[in-house]
């Protein structure tokens, strides 16, 4: 009867859309870094942290207030207390361990065996219970029974819950983790020398009148300062044989000094490179809106600068070291990830529907672009991808992967020749107004539903008043441009003026349509 | 007075591309080949040429004055060595060269090209067009490489046209509807802005030049309306 309750309940739990989205959100906030609210979760713990610091120092030589007192010895502990055990929900599912136990024996024709599903369940939950992270989770709720004098102590203890809130020192402790071995034998090193030494120093001085080894407290004290190399001076050896301690203390000391900066370096020095990436990788992750460059070359390179001189968010991904370092120099967000690789998309971890603007890829050799392009049509058939095209024979082959802009500078070139000697004056003209340099440029704005409702016809733009000429309105439903139109004009949401001026007095322009409520 | 050979030295993809837009434009084209083996592939009929200063050949069998020439060989310094060699040999032949980077660009206008297609930029300045305006370079496109009815000319104002002697803000250009005036050209080829303050206080004079836009028919309107021509100038096409 118990056993058919609880396999009801495990089954319902672990098939509940509403309880599994309840879980998931706490999971969420308390545990995956990508989710926008945990870190102001982790910004709400770490004050915490430091209120009940502040009080612990305060209350030493000073009065606090009760009600401070209160909060921080009650209130903060219970919301430890509420979180240590919301992570313990969260980080293994109860309910999935018992229907799977119940499936596996169902399977296998047997009797379902809750007790195997509870020990389980126990392992689970006490290897995290044991784990560094949940054990000072632990501790700083014990100055909740702030009575016991040595359990305000705990307090301190709460600043080890940093840990879990600050990523840097995350990134610090595991990177220390990856010399466990190193740290533990030097370990080892110094907790013989410093026993040794300890009780050598005790032997030859503490029978000693004018010695100030009198307890073998004392002489793990002396020992440990000299080892450090702090070397107070309150307590020093008098005998020969005890300076002769001291000697080969201070050289121990030495080496055990120089093997902690060594270890702390080169912990650093290998994981330096890993730590940047997911720094970069957390920093793409926060960004809105950015093109993704595949291949870092000459176009791209310049494509690269005037995007981004335009305020657009760059990423770049190329699998040649040189050309990683050449965008790295020139400023831009860069992995050393192969475009053309599935696993580099997965571990850059990027929503494309959302965050990518468009995919660039930019490699002089068409191979690469296709790779690239379908690499990430594979992953996503919507994103916009523009290449360049490097061989005419190569087209079909662009066109055949979903690449939706292709250019290929050799057309360009040829239909510039063109209009070179054709059309010499609309040509320079238009060169004018592309250029980046120039002070009359052509721009679009894009006309929205309040534009509309204040400007409702093209007359009403009073475009000369800010000294700018209205090319024509792009149509954007009928697809189709309507050069120097009429002022009855109808304008509509969707729409793109055309406009030629001085930048200046565009942004002013279209400020002023953004913001100015027509007068009828 | 249009040229009528085009000399193409090169024989690579742009030389290709080149030639696939200017066959219907010039009575003549040349090819020029440094490499011999280019002679047998027989797409075009190719010529061989070194890079002396020895153009005796070409100087006999072409027209120079009604030639213009296309540099496109693939190695900047041979492209650079070429067009100091023609600019040498003939002052006032219109050369026309790509090249790969702002630094070679900067090169060949020292060599004496007379414009210059830095194949980088152009293509990066398309990219960044396509993806940051694409409406406005749809529309730019279709003035400059399709067969668009709308077009940008050039107007020069003469001694009898009713502009002259008008301020170029007193003209209610609204009377032109079919056309927009653009900028204001003057005779040192200097072009403001039809509303820069410089322009708005200009006094129209003979000589200076409107730079408009419109549709063909409304172009001739406006042409027969003031009584000035459409002057296609070449004079910034020699140095």
């Amino acid at each position: 009867m118990i056993k058919s309750l609880i396999l009801d309940a495990a089954y319902f739990l672990n098939t509940s859309k509403k309880y599994q989205s309840f879980k998931n959100f706490f999971y969420n906030i308390l545990e995956n870094d990508k989710c926008k609210y945990k870190k102001y979760i982790d910004i709400f713990m770490i004050i915490l942290i430091f209120i009940s610091v502040g009080v612990l120092i305060r209350e030493v030589k000073h009065h606090v207030n009760d009600y401070l007192m209160f909060f921080s010895n009650y209130v903060i502990s219970i919301i430890f207390f509420i979180e240590y055990m919301l992570r313990l929900w969260v980080n293994s599912s109860v309910s999935e361990i018992i229907v799977k136990r119940a499936e596996h024996d169902t399977f296998l024709l047997r009797e379902v065996n809750l007790y195997k599903a509870f020990k389980k369940i126990l392992k689970v939950k006490l290897s995290y219970m044991a784990s560094p992270k949940a054990i000072i989770d632990l501790l700083a709720i014990l100055p909740f029974f702030h009575e016991l004098r040595l359990l305000r102590i705990f307090i301190l203890f709460r600043v080890f819950k940093l840990f879990r809130y600050a990523k840097s020192l995350q990134i610090l402790s595991s990177v220390l983790a990856t010399k466990k071995f190193e740290f533990f034998t030097l370990g080892i090193f110094a907790f013989v020398v410093i026993f040794i030494s300890s009780v050598l120093i005790y032997v030859m001085e503490g029978n000693r009148a004018d010695s100030p080894v009198d307890t073998l407290f004392e002489a793990l004290y002396w020992a440990i300062v000299t080892i450090s190399t702090v070397g107070y001076g309150d307590i020093v050896p008098v005998t020969s044989e005890g300076r002769f301690v001291a000697v080969i203390v201070i050289i121990a000391g030495i080496a055990v000094l120089a093997f902690t900066t060594s270890l702390f370096v080169s912990a650093f020095t290998e994981k330096l490179e890993e730590i940047k990436e997911i720094k970069t990788i957390e920093n793409i992750a926060k960004l809105k809106k950015f093109y993704l460059i595949c291949g870092y070359e000459n176009v791209a390179r310049e494509v690269a600068r005037k995007l981004s001189k335009s305020g657009h968010n760059i990423i770049v991904l190329d699998e040649d070291t040189q050309r990683v370092e050449n965008a790295k120099m020139d400023g831009y967000t860069t992995l050393n990830y192969n475009p053309g690789n599935k696993e580099s998309y997965e571990k850059l971890n990027i929503d494309m529907q959302k965050q990518l603007k468009g995919v660039l890829c930019l490699r002089e050799n068409d191979v690469d672009n296709v790779y690239a392009a379908l690499t990430i049509r594979s992953l996503n058939k919507d994103v916009m991808i523009l290449s360049l095209l490097n061989n005419d024979a190569n087209r079909n082959k662009l066109e055949f992967v979903g690449i939706n802009k292709i250019v290929y500078p050799q057309e360009l070139v040829g239909l510039i020749t063109k209009e070179l000697v054709g059309k010499p004056v609309a040509f320079e003209v238009i060169h004018e107004l592309r250029s980046e340099d120039s002070d009359v440029i052509i721009d679009e704005i894009g006309i929205t539903k309040r534009i509309v409702e204040n400007f409702p016809t093209v007359g009403d733009l009073n475009n000369k008043h800010y000294s700018i000429v209205l090319l024509g309105v792009y149509k954007h439903e009928k697809d189709r441009f309507y050069f120097n139109p009429l002022d009855s004009t109808l304008l509509e949401a969707g729409d793109y003026l055309l406009v030629i001026g001085y930048q200046v007095y565009i942004k002013e322009f279209e400020k002023y349509l953004h913001t100015r409520v027509h007068d009828d | 007075m249009t040229k009528t050979t085009a000399l193409i030295f090169g024989h690579n993809k742009y030389a290709y591309e080149i030639i696939k837009n200017l066959k219907d434009k010039y009575n003549s084209i040349k090819v020029y080949s440094l490499d011999e083996s280019d002679k047998k592939e027989g797409l075009y009929d190719v010529e061989l040429f070194d890079l002396s200063d020895e153009w005796e050949e070409i100087d006999n069998n072409v027209d120079i004055e009604n030639s213009i020439a296309f540099c496109a060989l693939e190695d900047p310094s041979e492209n650079i060595f070429l067009t100091i060699s023609l600019r040498s040999s003939f002052e006032n032949l219109t050369i026309i060269t790509i090249a790969s980077n702002k630094e070679n660009s900067d090169k060949l206008k020292m060599a004496g090209a007379t414009k210059v297609i830095p194949i980088v930029e152009t293509t990066s300045d398309i990219i960044a067009n396509v993806l940051e305006k694409p409406v406005s370079n749809k529309v730019l496109h279709s003035i400059l490489y399709e067969e668009s009815d709308l077009k940008i000319a050039q107007i020069k104002i003469d001694d009898t046209s009713h502009f002259k002697d008008e301020k170029l803000k007193s003209i209610d250009w609204t009377r032109y509807n079919g056309i927009l005036v653009l900028s204001v050209m003057h005779e040192d080829m200097q072009s403001e802005f039809i509303y820069s303050n410089k322009a708005k206080e200009h006094v129209i004079k003979s000589g200076d030049i409107l730079v408009i836009v419109g549709y063909e028919k409304d172009i001739q309107e406006f042409e027969n309306l003031i009584g000035s021509k459409r002057y296609v100038n070449w004079s910034h096409w020699s140095r």
